[in-house]
């Protein structure tokens, strides 16, 4: 039998029309978007549709769209890049980032305080999807800061609540950065209503391709440079732009945000009917931040008597069921995860895994994981 | 067919060991442990040794078309191998790291992660043999006497041995070689790795640097003292010397000198002449029997350290309840080297082992 894929927040297929869109761009329409002959004026035409229609899909204005190479890159030129233009004017800022972070935020958080660039914290963060408002707030207001949080939780789907958060950093006179890569095309993801700075977005979890994403820069706001060569991204990010790339970004975006209404009520019924059969067949189960807010496309379960979470994966891909523990990145890692960590403490004695769901996940792909985990669960309980 | 978890160093032996029982038919599962990392902190990155074997074993598997997971082991092996490995050195005896981790780490920790995983047997690349029969199974040697690694695995729990294959020990190296080069692996040519995978550098002096006090006595200047006591020169660190070493003492001696003793009270590093390294005589300790124990009086074969031949010898004062015996050696045996293994083999047959404590004899009680 198949195996069944319930891991589309690690990565998801490029779409059949992003491909297609992509493919002039890679062979005949090859031209450099800085030539100022007629191949570099249709790559260049291309490059600036893109970033309109990326803008457009955001609520953003065509300028403050930033090409760059995938979700980590713009987390880590937001971070460290934002940081080093305040030292510019004094100290270093301080750097508030939430305890839910992914890695690409949180080694840039801990690179900035080595380097000098910053002085970091971690903002509380609850089960039930709240923040520590209030150590925020005392942490604001003595001079520059940055203020950091992900939109939606790339381990638990949950929805951290970046717009009040923004409010609070925005009147503290900080700068707000967020990363969105699960969240556009999963939430509504607006830029007119929500007073971030900087937000973060990447191609490939949204059928788009690996390696390209973007970051939205406000009008206004200061950003450094981690890398230095031609004049490219507005000097933000030089080097030639990957004009396919691009195209093939903005169009998955499109793509996202259009269906992104309907997406998620189908999902969200896939997400339940899977939560649902794995806590009435297994006890001892815990559904991560289900009381929080959460984006439909990830239930992340804790299964208590399990010695070893990278072996209930392994055990989970064996029988045919491709599954994270926590997120794909920490997977085969003895360490629990951070963020896991974050909401339940360091001795949560639950081990997690994180179901994710796509575009092709079906009833029967979540009937399957269901008896597969089931099983599972139980062999590992008993070994 | 059974289900099989292979541990795959990312070796050519493991290559083909693999590669071998998939051949067979059996559902194979490839794991490489990950034993031990150089930690920085989150945002310099981890280097971890062994990383290029996780590479190549994966790329292996995918050749194979077989899965491939990483076992993290990093905290026990930390635990059992190497904090052991840098206390034993303290105390003037060499340890031998891979018979600890085979016995403590390795071995146990396939077996548990191998059930969950629902595999009823473990593999690895080892040029030993298994013989299952109706009334339990038997480690023997491998065939290869040249690659026999029969010496590392006398630590096993004996309740794991029946569950064991080694698709190698039938073979001898350059078959292995040929074999994975038939098959088109890339770790075919592989050169053998000969140091300790987690002593990156190649001297386990830095490793004890790092992991010991700032002062310690073991990496102090001491004498380098005769048997009578005749003080004959200074060493840099009496961790550097192993019994039966004769590189590291100075030189101006009317004839070749070798280590005979290390004695940490005093710092003292006991030199002596080639005749005075052979001993009849052994202590060993820490046993372990894969086959029903031996009693006072058995005549059996023991192999005092890697790649030497295993020589006649008759057990003497066992005490099952003390956990040490007495080795006789009808021929003497130089460099008996506290802290190495003494293997004990009835033919082919692995019978147990423990670890040398000394040279001589259990005290006898007056």
């Amino acid at each position: 039998m198949e195996a069944v894929y319930l891991d589309y927040a690690a990565t998801t297929p490029v779409r059949e029309e992003v491909r297609a869109a992509m493919a002039p761009y890679e062979s005949e329409r090859f031209g450099n978007p800085s030539s100022l002959h007629r191949w570099g004026r249709e790559a260049a035409a291309a490059l600036e549709d893109s970033r309109a229609s990326v803008a457009e899909a955001l609520g953003a204005r065509h300028a403050e769209i930033r090409f760059v190479r995938g979700g980590t890159e713009s987390d880590n030129l937001a971070i460290v890049g934002a940081c080093r233009a305040l030292c510019a004017h004094g100290a270093p800022p301080r750097l508030l980032v939430s305890a839910v972070e992914h890695t690409a935020v949180m080694a840039a958080a801990e690179h900035a305080t080595e380097a000098g660039l910053a002085v970091y914290d971690r903002i509380p963060v609850f089960p039930d999807g709240s923040m520590d408002f209030g150590f925020l707030r005392d942490a604001l207001g003595n001079g520059p800061a940055v203020v950091s949080t992900m939109w939606v939780n790339n381990e638990t789907g949950m929805v951290l609540p970046v717009a009040e958060l923004a409010a609070i950093g925005k009147e503290g006179g900080a700068t707000v950065h967020t990363d969105a890569s699960q969240a556009v095309g999963k939430v509504p993801v607006d830029l007119s209503e929500v007073p971030v700075d900087l937000l973060t977005a990447t191609g490939h979890k949204i059928y788009g391709p690996k390696g390209m994403g973007i970051l939205f820069v406000r009008s206004g706001t200061s950003v450094s440079p981690l890398l230095y060569g031609g004049g490219q991204e507005r000097a933000l990010r030089p080097g030639t732009e990957d004009v396919g790339g691009a195209v093939g970004f903005a169009t998955a975006l499109r793509l996202a945000v259009a269906s992104q209404a309907d997406d998620a009520a189908r999902i969200a019924r896939l997400r339940e009917r899977l939560e649902a059969g794995v806590t009435a067949s297994l006890d001892g189960t815990r559904i991560n931040a289900g009381g929080a807010p959460r984006a439909p496309h990830v239930a992340s379960l804790g299964f208590m008597g399990i010695a070893s979470g990278p072996s209930l994966v392994m055990a989970l891909d064996l029988e045919g069921l491709a599954v994270s523990g926590g997120s794909a990145c920490s997977s085969g890692s003895s360490k629990g995860s951070h963020v896991i960590a974050a909401l339940y403490g360091a001795d949560d004695p639950y081990v997690n895994v994180r179901f994710s769901f796509g575009m092709r996940t079906t009833e029967a792909d979540i009937d399957r994981a269901v008896t597969i985990t089931t099983a599972v669960v139980n062999r590992v309980r008993g070994a | 067919m059974s289900r099989v978890l292979v541990a795959m160093s990312g070796g050519v032996d493991s290559s083909v060991a693999a590669a071998l029982l998939a051949g067979a038919g059996h559902e194979v599962v490839g794991v490489t442990m990950k034993t031990f990392c150089y930690s920085g902190s989150l945002s310099q990155g981890k280097t971890c040794c062994g990383l290029d074997g996780i590479t190549d074993a994966k790329r292996v598997a995918a050749h194979l078309g077989i899965p491939h997971y990483v076992f993290d082991v990093e905290e026990d092996f930390t635990r059992d191998v190497i904090d052991d490995f840098v206390a034993e050195y303290a105390q003037g005896r060499t340890p031998n790291p891979c018979v600890r981790c085979n016995g403590n780490t390795k071995f146990r920790d396939l077996l548990d992660r191998g059930r969950a995983l629902a595999c009823d047997r473990i593999a690895t690349g080892h040029y030993v043999r298994v013989e299952h029969g109706p009334t339990g199974s038997t480690l023997l040697r491998g065939l290869d006497r040249s690659k026999d690694q029969a010496y590392f695995l006398w630590g096993l729990p004996a309740d794991l041995i029946p569950r064991l294959l080694f698709p190698l020990g039938d073979l001898a190296k350059n078959e292995v070689r040929s074999r994975a080069r038939d098959l088109g692996l890339v770790t075919a040519d592989k050169p053998e790795s000969q140091e300790i995978c987690f002593v990156p550098t190649g001297d386990y002096r830095d490793l004890l640097r790092t992991r010991l006090e700032p002062v310690h006595p073991a990496l102090e200047p001491g004498a380098v003292v005769r048997r009578d006591g005749e003080v004959l020169g200074e060493h840099a660190g009496y961790a550097g010397f192993t019994v039966g070493q004769r590189r590291g003492l100075g030189g101006g001696f009317t004839e070749p000198m070798f280590v005979l003793e290390i004695r940490p009270d005093s710092r003292e590093v006991v030199v002596g002449t080639r005749d005075e390294l052979f001993e009849d005589e052994v202590v060993v300790g820490e046993l372990n029997w894969l086959l029903d124990a031996p009693s006072e009086g058995s005549r059996l074969r023991a192999q005092l350290r890697h790649r030497a031949p295993a020589v006649e010898t008759v057990v003497e004062a066992m005490e099952p309840a003390s956990d040490v015996l007495t080795l006789r050696l009808l021929e003497p045996q130089p460099a008996v080297t506290p802290g190495q293994s003494a293997v004990l083999f009835d033919g082919d047959r692995v019978v147990g082992g423990g670890r040398i404590v000394r040279a001589g004899a259990v005290a006898v009680p007056a």
